[in-house]
């Protein structure tokens, strides 16, 4: 796992620190003004995402970050990395296993598409626009909606 | 009436941690084995399951968030998929074991070879998953697996010397004749059995489908305190009958007709009636509950589309699981194994899923992101740390007692 590609560099936490995170931060109660400070290992990796309707789409696997070079040392004074995308599909192996997937190979969200962030991540946008949500279109159109009452609503 | 059915989630989720087919013969064996000698097991048990899945009710009605959603969420995807693996081989093993339960309680019923009701078995699980609401599911095996109670009445029709079964029951221990570790093995199964983890995956997630909301929280708790105290009811008297009648006589209990045995003797065809109709609308109940529960676990880890609210085709992974989980089952059903023998080895994989499904519960049950101001108090969080302590040395001996006994051989 790419430690300092989740991370906002001013922010270093780890698993360990969680709890003790809940403590730190300034305001963690729902109903507190905008603009907190959101931990990205605790507030926004693997929390469902869920669409304008409140469906399901994926969970947040992993973060992309612009302005930031992996590999490469952060010089200070140099702006602020900006959250570019929620990646989701392989990228969740690459987690769990370690390693990088090709560009050409990740499924992201951009991150312009999030509207809102509390328990969930929602979107602004239906799920069946995105590229995240492929295979549930693919399985639900080859497979599951060809079996007979697969179309309707539960009895 | 509407007061029975909106207890129905509460009552099919006890039906399949206290008696499912496993759970069914595993009471009657502790029964002809050890008397009431495990009765306290049962009880702890029971208030362990409630106090999880009030926890686990209550984030899901406060928060819309079902359990295998915090447990990846706070355990990361690694822990979480440790949980996963375990939790999904619990869910199938039981599954196959409850499908073929259905058709050994079919095959009590009409006497045909079980291996001709296996497909049909199935066959039916999938038809409710399919087009059943979640609430005539949970309604109709709710409300039939109730007439289990025949159990409890066949013990008072068996007139026992009480004072002796409570002699059983408050001198805890193993008899004379039974090995230390396989009085423990026994203790740590019914245990493991009263907090087997789909029943919170079954029941946070039966809360979402029924679109609680912080209005049901009483809703939540009234469910919890009549289910759970009554599978656990049901657990003791299915002991207490096969103390009475098949520990004198020495019988071992290896198939279900030996389970029905008493309540046949104290209440001849009739009760043997009420005991199949609920032994079948159990069994059944318990497959829907697991099936569903693995639909439920790989959706929310992978953030799927579910829900029986939904059209199948607009949560086409959730059914695509479940339909493979039943032809997996089925499968393994074909190889002819023993059913029943198959949940025995479910204690195994609960060594892993117990202490992980149960850390994350306890912890975003204090979160205020999640709960607002209905975070635990401060008695919850005593109990429920006791318990995970409990649980976590239930889950540490499970596999040491399973191997030196040989599944309580």
């Amino acid at each position: 796992m790419n430690d300092h590609h989740e991370h906002d560099p001013g922010h270093e936490h780890d698993r360990g620190d969680e709890q003790d995170a809940g403590r730190r931060m300034p305001r963690r109660d729902p109903r507190a003004p905008r603009g907190r400070v959101l931990d990205a290992h605790l507030h926004l990796l693997d929390r469902q995402v869920l669409d304008r309707e409140g469906v399901p789409v994926t969970t947040v696997d992993d973060l992309e970050l612009d302005g930031i070079e992996l590999g490469v040392r952060i010089q200070p004074g140099s702006p602020p990395p900006t959250l570019a995308a929620i990646l989701t599909g392989p990228q969740l192996l690459m987690r769990l296993f370690g390693g990088h997937a090709p560009a050409a190979r990740r499924i992201a969200i951009p991150w312009k598409l999030v509207s809102e962030v509390g328990t969930t991540v929602r979107l602004g946008v239906d799920a069946d626009s995105l590229d995240a949500s492929w295979v549930e279109r693919w399985v639900s159109r080859h497979l599951i909606g060809r079996i007979p009452g697969g179309r309707h609503d539960p009895e | 009436m509407k007061n029975i059915f909106a207890v129905a989630l509460g009552v099919l989720t006890a039906i399949g941690g206290f008696v499912d087919i496993g759970d069914l013969v595993t009471n009657a064996v502790v029964g002809s084995r050890f008397g009431l000698g495990l009765a306290w097991v049962v009880l702890v048990g029971v208030v362990g399951i409630c106090v999880y899945a009030q926890m686990s009710g209550r984030v899901a009605a406060v928060s819309g968030r079902a359990t295998f959603e915090i447990i990846r969420e706070r355990l990361g995807p690694r822990a979480g998929l440790a949980n996963l693996a375990a939790s999904f081989l619990i869910n199938l093993l039981t599954v196959t074991a409850e499908i073929g339960g259905v058709a050994l309680a079919l095959q009590l019923a009409t006497s045909v070879d079980p291996g001709w009701w296996i497909p049909v078995a199935a066959f039916g699980v999938w038809v409710v998953i399919w087009r059943a609401r979640f609430e005539l599911l949970e309604n109709v095996t709710g409300l039939l697996g109730l007439t289990l109670i025949v159990f409890a009445v066949a013990l008072f029709m068996l007139s026992p010397d009480w004072g002796e079964l409570a002699g059983q029951a408050l001198q805890p221990g193993p008899p004379a004749d039974e090995p230390v570790a396989t009085y423990w093995f026994y203790a740590v199964a019914l245990f493991g059995a009263a907090m087997t983890p789909y029943e919170v995956f079954f029941f946070s997630s039966g809360a979402i489908e029924e679109k609680w909301t912080e209005k049901d929280l009483a809703k939540s708790r009234l469910n919890v305190l009549v289910g759970f105290p009554l599978g656990g009811l049901l657990s003791i008297a299915i002991a207490g009958c096969a103390a009475v009648v098949l520990l004198p006589a020495a019988i071992d209990v290896t198939s279900l007709s030996q389970v029905v045995l008493p309540v046949a003797e104290a209440g001849g065809k009739i009760a043997l009636a009420f005991v199949i109709v609920g032994i079948l609308a159990a069994t059944f109940g318990a497959a829907l509950e697991t099936t569903l529960s693995s639909g439920y676990t790989l959706a929310q880890y992978f953030g799927w589309s579910w829900g029986k609210f939904r059209k199948p085709a607009k949560a086409a992974r959730f059914h695509l699981s479940m339909i493979v989980c039943l032809l997996i089952a089925v499968g393994i059903l074909a190889t002819g194994v023993d059913p029943i023998l198959v949940t025995e080895y479910s204690v195994v994989f609960s060594a892993v899923a117990l202490p992980l499904t149960y850390l994350p519960i306890l912890i975003i049950a204090n979160d205020r992101e999640y709960m607002g101001d209905r975070v635990n108090g401060r008695g919850m969080n005593f109990v429920g740390q006791v318990y995970l302590v409990i649980i976590l040395a239930a889950a540490l001996a499970a596999i040491p007692l399973l191997i030196i006994t040989g599944a309580g051989a």
